[in-house]
């Protein structure tokens, strides 16, 4: 647990970077510090490893002052990942990542050992771990700054916008990544980011900063979508944020329909199973490949509707958001809904959606 | 005059003896290693801390560029005014002149090593002191070698002013000769002194590959770099873009 007692800092040359900041990040979750630019969000991290000592106030790790004892020695004990990842450019990558085992005192060859175990846990192939910084994607290197963090098996991590540099392909695989790590390691993460999609994707709960670091909002992500307290923080949540929200509601009631399915046999030319109709197409293991147009021409599926993926990568999953993304971008006007191992389950009406819709929103 | 010259190079008493070519040359090459390697201990450690702690930075710029100014000949005439003759003036001359680009070259490289690497080593819980030799060193060798290569040069060219005081070295050709009028000598001397920058240059270039750290560094033996011929990884982010390889 961190915990940000009325945290102030000002600056020797009189700016205020924090008021004064009360706050407090729960144990194994991931908190979630989201502002505009000099709103004090990576100052406000920093305090926690002391890389910027406050003027007023207290940060609290575990119970105790961090401002106690050593500062290097706190730091040993915290994860830290920055946006350009910071990789020391001379040492191989996985020298790099056994660098906190070898300041806590493991030898070479067991830092190296633990860093092998790190870097595979992070989804890093075994032939990287020879190369050199420079020689790795940016998002490579990004995991690596990942790994690095995480090899020290502190409990607590602080990330500094470490996805920002990174393309957004990228970083949707970095966030999955992410959320699938801390399924497995259940970490304390204090998370600064300014981008309001990335923070409610990632964080259990989140706190919105204004400029001067006051505290706007901390919430969990869905009361920020469905409650935002004032103007500041429902413009910074943005402009989609009742469809966003969509994605925090479930889907559990959603009705599927019925469609007119037949087997997709190559070079079929046999047209729709019900004249006039849509149909689906399903391939050998019973999963939609594409639909068939009343024409009898192929048409793309559109994006499925999943119904009860565990996986993190489909983030939509068994949401209304998922649901009514399915129906809207299908060319039949109807969604089609997949069960977890991507078999046909059925299909998905917009009204259907619209009518559980209006018996969630909150009024 | 080049008749002259070849005739002078090819005397079998050039090639022996206390006044031989090979005698002068590790003269010249002593005095040299002795003034680089007492300015590179003055000057080296001194850089990396200014450029750690970032204080004092505008002093070492002019500090640096006031000793650059100095006239070399009248330095060591003053010296010997001060101190007698001996080894002693042309040396501390020499490391007068062999400190600021060592002085320069560490202060930049450890300044300008990567920030975000300094940060992130600092929040993983290094010390002051293994940030400095750990990461910014490292960072700084390129730099380093440069300012050191430099120095060395500089040193080489000039270190012909102990003859003026007695000693030896391949000034000896070209103030012997100057006083005899033995062209011939004077030229012969000025191109060894010549040649032997281009080869000291060389040799020390090659040394700087061997000692820098990272990708770059030149490897006899060992692990070959893996990364060459490493498959694409299964990670699926983009291929890394490769450097060309050295």
């Amino acid at each position: 647990m961190i915990e940000f007692r009325d945290v102030g800092k000002r600056f020797a040359d009189g700016t205020v970077g924090l008021e004064s900041l009360s706050l407090t990040a729960r144990e194994g979750e991931i908190t979630v510090l989201v502002g505009p630019s000099g709103c004090g969000k990576t100052t406000s991290l920093r305090t926690v490893n002391r890389m910027v000592e406050p003027t007023s106030g207290a940060v609290l790790l575990a119970g105790r002052d961090v401002a106690q004892g050593d500062p290097a020695e706190l730091r040993r004990g915290i994860g830290y990942v920055i946006q350009q990842a910071g990789l020391f450019p001379h040492r191989r990558v996985i020298d790099n990542v056994a660098t906190v085992p070898v300041l806590q005192g493991l030898s070479r060859r067991e830092a190296r050992a633990r860093a092998a175990e790190v870097l595979e846990r992070v989804g890093l192939d075994d032939a990287l771990a020879q190369r050199w910084p420079a020689q790795l994607s940016g998002g490579q290197q990004q995991r690596v700054g990942v790994a690095r963090a995480l090899a020290g098996d502190a409990p607590v991590l602080l990330m500094d916008e470490p996805f920002s540099a990174v393309d957004p392909v990228v970083r949707v695989e970095l966030q999955d990544e992410l959320l699938r790590l801390q399924a497995d390691l259940g970490k304390t993460i204090l998370f600064v980011t300014h981008d309001i999609d990335e923070a409610i994707r990632l964080g259990d709960r989140v706190a919105v900063l204004r400029v001067g670091g006051r505290l706007a909002q901390f919430a969990p992500p869905d009361e920020l979508l469905a409650q935002p307290v004032d103007d500041f923080v429902s413009g910074f949540v943005g402009r989609d944020r009742g469809y966003r929200r969509l994605g925090f509601l479930p889907a559990t009631a959603l009705r599927l329909v019925d469609l007119p399915t037949r087997a997709d046999a190559n070079g079929d030319t046999a047209g729709p199973a019900v004249p006039g109709e849509w149909t689906v197409l399903l391939d050998g293991s019973e999963r939609p490949a594409a639909w068939l147009g009343p024409d009898g021409a192929r048409h793309d599926l559109g994006s499925v509707y999943v119904t009860d993926g565990d996986d993190a990568a489909a983030d939509a999953a068994g949401t209304l958001r998922g649901a009514l993304d399915a129906a809207l971008s299908s060319p039949a006007g109807r969604g089609v809904a997949v069960d977890g191992a991507g078999r046909y389950r059925g299909g998905v009406d917009t009204d259907d959606v619209l009518a559980l819709l209006d018996r969630s929103a909150p009024r | 005059m080049l008749g002259r010259l070849v005739e002078w190079f090819s005397a079998p008493a050039q090639w022996s003896g206390s006044a031989g070519i090979p005698t002068r040359v590790l003269e010249h090459l002593g005095y040299t290693l002795l003034a680089v390697a007492i300015a590179a201990v003055i000057a080296l450690p001194l850089g990396a801390v200014i450029g750690h702690t970032r204080r004092g930075g505008l002093a070492v710029v002019g500090v640096a560029n006031g000793l650059r100014a100095l006239p070399e000949l009248g330095v060591l005439v003053l010296f010997v005014l001060l101190l007698g003759l001996g080894l002693l003036p042309p040396t501390l001359a020499l490391v007068l002149l062999a400190i600021p680009p060592m002085l320069a070259g560490a202060y930049s490289g450890v300044a300008g090593a990567d920030p975000g690497a300094v940060d992130a080593a600092r929040g993983m819980g290094m010390r002051e002191s293994q940030i400095l030799l750990q990461v910014e060193v490292p960072a700084a060798v390129p730099l380093v070698l440069g300012g050191v290569r430099f120095a060395t040069l500089q040193v080489v060219a000039t270190a012909t002013i102990a003859a003026y005081v007695g000693l030896g070295g391949l000034g000896r050709y070209i103030i012997d000769g100057f006083s005899v009028r033995d062209f011939p000598q004077m030229l012969g001397g000025a191109l060894i002194v010549a040649v032997l920058s281009i080869v000291v240059e060389l040799v020390l270039q090659l040394l700087g590959r061997f000692v820098t750290p990272g990708p770059d560094r030149l490897r006899l033996r060992g692990r070959p770099d893996r990364h060459a011929a490493a498959a694409p990884s299964s990670v699926p982010t983009p291929p890394s873009p490769e450097r060309p390889d050295r």
